[in-house]
């Protein structure tokens, strides 16, 4: 089954060390689409993401910041980015050794995607 | 906001599910309609009437689900302007809860869905002094009611 995320997330698997990659709603923490491999807890990590981008955006705002372009979170085994528009994110979960320059410049083009 | 209780044994995974997924409202009863924990009410007639709004929903969408489904629905969301609305069933090991709560933009659906299963699990393995999921006798139903709901509300 195909939705009009799928060349998108297609593109963004493809990446050196991605595992996942999901468009989620920004408000509710659900998958939209999801490419992932074995091993990745969509839903979990879809809801929390979500509501970490969230905050985020809000923190931003508050600061006098402006909008949230690009959201990181570099652990310890691997990292997390988050990019969004229109209600919708696009979340990559991937490897330490992700080339994460590469993978930000793939996820902002996407977005536009988004309208 | 506090929690209370009528059975110790459902405090933490309750406290644990309010605390994750940062809800206004949360309270967990048999599908009779009795309480058996809250979070954030501020009067028992409110819990009485949110409980016996749960019981009375959630046979209704279970029966739909037979009639469409073949099986019974094990959630049901609402969407509102500010809040939302979330009624899920707690499967046990003799028998089944009732989770209802309410939630605004602190939180998502999709956070309330995953410390739903988190409470679900935590839930499944206990196995309580007295059955909950046993439908009160009807002659004994509203003294059980507001048994409980005076031990939580402190008028024991």
């Amino acid at each position: 089954m195909t939705s009009p995320f799928t060349t998108l997330l297609a593109s963004l698997i493809r990446h050196r060390g991605v595992t996942g990659c999901m468009v989620v709603g920004e408000a509710d923490g659900m998958i939209v689409d999801s490419s992932l491999q074995i091993g990745v807890n969509g839903d979990a990590f879809a809801a929390l993401t979500a509501s970490m981008y969230r905050k985020a955006r809000r923190a931003a705002a508050a600061a006098g910041f402006g909008a949230t372009g690009f959201f990181e979170l570099d652990a310890e085994g691997g990292r997390m980015c988050a990019a969004g528009r229109n209600d919708l994110v696009i979340v990559v979960v991937a490897e330490p050794r992700v080339n994460v320059g590469l993978l930000r410049v793939e996820m902002l083009k996407a977005l536009e995607s988004f309208g | 906001m506090k929690l209370s209780v009528a059975e110790h044994w459902v405090e933490a995974p309750l406290k644990q599910f309010v605390d994750e997924a940062r809800v206004e409202l949360a309270v967990l009863l048999n599908p009779s309609g009795q309480v058996l924990g809250q979070f954030g009410f501020a009067s028992s007639v409110d819990v009485m009437t949110a409980c016996a709004l749960a019981a009375a929903t959630t046979a209704s969408s279970a029966e739909l689900g037979r009639q469409v489904d073949g099986r019974p629905f094990s959630g049901l969301h609402y969407a509102g302007k500010v809040r939302q609305i979330f009624l899920g069933r707690v499967p046990m090991a003799t028998g089944s809860l009732i989770l209802f709560t309410v939630f605004n933009d602190e939180s998502s659906l999709g956070l309330v869905h995953l410390f739903f299963a988190e409470l679900c699990a935590s839930v499944a393995g206990i196995v309580p002094p007295e059955p909950p999921a046993t439908p009160a006798l009807a002659e004994d139903f509203e003294r059980e009611l507001n048994r409980n709901l005076a031990v939580m509300f402190g008028r024991a």
